[in-house]
């Protein structure tokens, strides 16, 4: 909570940004805490409400501590035409989890994206920052192995 | 010798990054990190000087580049896909270092300096430059709208939620020339009396968030931006599609859910916290600096009648080259798929192609003569949309696509109007239902119903365009739905 003041601290602008501070929080805890939406609220002269909608709204925005690694999984129409769901299987059986969902081990947290802009080399994802294409069941898994 | 390299993240995911390094560590070879051609299925590729110009190594790969400075290079003319584009706006693209200010040079900025701001205006009037995000709205109304409409202050955003899939032209620009966007920015800034501008970048970007915010700084410090002048700033989104409609991003840029606003009031008298803005597609904004360096008249004299200028096409899917195509408007479709596109790899065959995204229309082999213009893609029944071209093969089953269609629309939808939140769920339940052979003979009726409602009720162009992909699946590929 004292690292969320601190944050707090800093996005307590005029006019108070709520979807930029929600984004300050998650990349420093990796989440957005739900037992936080008061505190967040009180700060930026908002109410829970405002705060929990902007919370629930977007993708990106998440309520529950993520895997060490994020997989953007793109089902783009783009990915779609090269195949792409057959690589999304070898993903889902490699980490265990389906879309949406985080390993058990904790190591991946699977989730779906529409379009990460390599659609020249479909299929297409990425793994937290790092872009990969042009893959196939075969080769997905193999990158997989290189994040520990 | 001085090699080039792309450092474009498409690139550096089939290897640029390793290729790059690989040839750093030879003797005597300097590594120049550069955008990229946008002929990605070229990718790594590798160039260098010669007396007629670069000359390219095609599809590099890191452990075969001992011994590849001394091979001959292919001549850059030789590569028909490259040399038949007129590239403006992409005129950079796999040439200059996208964070040098002075390879740049900023010289259409210079030029506007010098001009009154409505000459600005009037030149992009002139030129009858259409927003390339989509809608294809004339720049210079928005712009004049903005400009007179009385405020102590107005703002310049570019729309950078690049959200169709199958289109990555935006992209291109911010991680390979920023600048670009950056001039076109201050020059639109300064013709509307703008002090302060944002570009909203899509999370799904993390390159282009990097060399935006890069490029800014490099502007400032250059003093190429005056921030007393003109502030620019990069706000990232959150993933949701919805937030590249302007209404819906000019919410999410203060922070609120990415909810659709109604319109009236537009943008350009009531925009960012109510004061005028002017909203344009990065593309758009990027255009700007051609048009003010070569006057309005040269844009207007490229296109078509109603299209003028050029658009940066982008190839994607089932497709041999893969990548970004900038022509003047009114090559057709045939000639882009299957000339620049060089056709479908080996072993599949063309079924369908798709032209604007996931709101755009399904077209199928006897609509490839149609041209590339904004009206002729509305007379045929779609939209050109961002300009995105995807390419479906025979193994695409259309009844399965569709229901994609409903599914990302049900994702995506903001929820405003119950049209749209509602009608492409239970249209997605349909389409799961025939998948699953349990379509009753109703159904197809139905579909068509919902899809006309959400046409008619929605207030912005998802609810009203995301029927008709389905709508044009079922009209071209009326057995498929039939069968079950």
């Amino acid at each position: 909570m004292t690292q969320i003041s601190a944050i707090l601290e800093k996005c307590a602008g005029s006019p108070p940004n709520i979807l930029a501070t929600l984004q300050a929080v998650q990349a420093a805890l990796g989440y957005v805490p739900p037992e936080s939406v008061p505190q967040i609220a009180h700060a930026l002269g908002a109410t829970d409400s405002d705060v929990a909608g902007v919370l629930s709204f977007y993708h990106d925005l998440r309520t529950e501590k993520p895997g060490r690694h994020t997989i953007r999984f793109c089902l783009g129409e783009s990915c779609l035409a090269t195949g792409c769901k057959a690589s999304l299987d070898a993903v889902e059986r490699a980490t265990g989890c389906n879309l949406g969902e985080t390993s058990k081990d904790g190591k991946f947290t699977l989730e779906k994206v529409y379009c990460l802009g390599n659609c020249a080399l479909s299929p297409s994802m990425m793994v937290d920052d790092n872009l990969y294409a042009r893959f196939t069941p075969q080769t997905v898994v193999e990158i997989l192995k290189e994040h520990a | 010798v001085k090699v080039y390299v792309s450092n474009d993240s498409s690139a550096c995911a089939v290897g640029a990054e390793r290729v790059a390094g690989a040839l750093s560590k030879l003797k005597d070879v300097e590594v120049v990190r550069t955008s990229s051609r946008g002929a990605f299925f070229l990718e790594p590729l590798v160039e260098i000087d010669t007396a007629s110009g670069r000359a390219v190594y095609p599809n590099v790969q890191p452990d075969n580049v001992a011994g590849l400075l001394a091979k001959p290079a292919m001549p850059f003319s030789e590569i028909t896909f490259l040399s038949k584009q007129q590239r403006f706006t992409f005129a950079n693209a796999g040439v200059t270092e996208p964070l040098s200010v002075k390879e740049y040079g900023f010289k259409a900025l210079e030029k506007a300096r010098g001009m009154d701001p409505q000459k600005i205006l009037d030149e992009v009037k002139t030129a009858n430059l259409r927003g390339r995000g989509g809608a294809a709205f004339p720049a210079g109304i928005k712009w004049q709208t903005t400009k007179d409409a009385p405020a102590d202050q107005r703002y310049v955003v570019a729309n950078a939620d690049e959200g169709d899939p199958g289109t990555f032209s935006d992209r291109m620009i911010m991680e390979g020339d920023p600048f670009r966007l950056i001039e076109g920015m201050a020059i639109c800034a300064r013709a509307v009396g703008a002090t302060k501008g944002y570009v909203y970048i899509r999370s799904e970007y993390p390159a282009a968030i990097r060399k935006m915010r890069a490029a800014i700084g490099q502007a400032l410090e250059a003093s190429v931006l005056d921030p007393k002048t003109f502030m620019l700033e990069v706000f990232v989104g959150a993933g949701a599609y919805i937030c590249g409609e302007e209404t819906a991003l000019l919410e999410s840029l203060e922070g609120k859910r990415g909810m659709v606003r109604p319109k009236p009031p537009f943008p350009a008298i009531q925009g960012l916290w109510q004061k005028p803005t002017v909203i344009n597609n990065v593309i758009t904004f990027a255009s700007v600096p051609d048009i003010i360096a070569r006057g309005g008249a040269w844009h207007a004299s490229i296109g078509t009648e109603k299209s003028k200028g050029t658009m940066p096409l982008q190839l994607a899917g089932r497709i041999k080259n893969g990548g970004l195509v900038e022509i003047p408007f009114g090559a057709t479709l045939e000639e882009v798929i299957f000339g620049f596109g060089g056709g479908m790899p080996t072993g599949s065959k063309f079924k369908a192609v798709q032209v604007g995204g996931p709101l755009g229309s399904i077209f199928p082999e006897s609509l490839l003569k149609t041209r590339i213009c904004f009206d002729e893609f509305i007379k045929a029944g779609g939209i050109l949309g961002h300009g995105g071209i995807v390419v479906y093969d025979h193994t695409t089953d259309m009844v399965d696509l569709a229901r994609h269609f409903m599914e990302f629309t049900a994702d995506e939808s903001c929820g405003k109007c119950t049209p749209c939140r509602v009608g492409s769920t239970r249209a997605k339940e349909i389409l799961e239902a025939m998948l699953r052979r349990e379509g009753t003979p109703a159904d197809l009726a139905l579909l068509q119903e919902l899809g006309e409602t959400m046409k008619l009720t929605s207030l912005c162009a998802l609810g009203g365009l995301a029927p008709e992909p389905v709508r044009t699946a079922i009209q071209y590929f009326p057995d498929e739905f039939k069968a079950r």
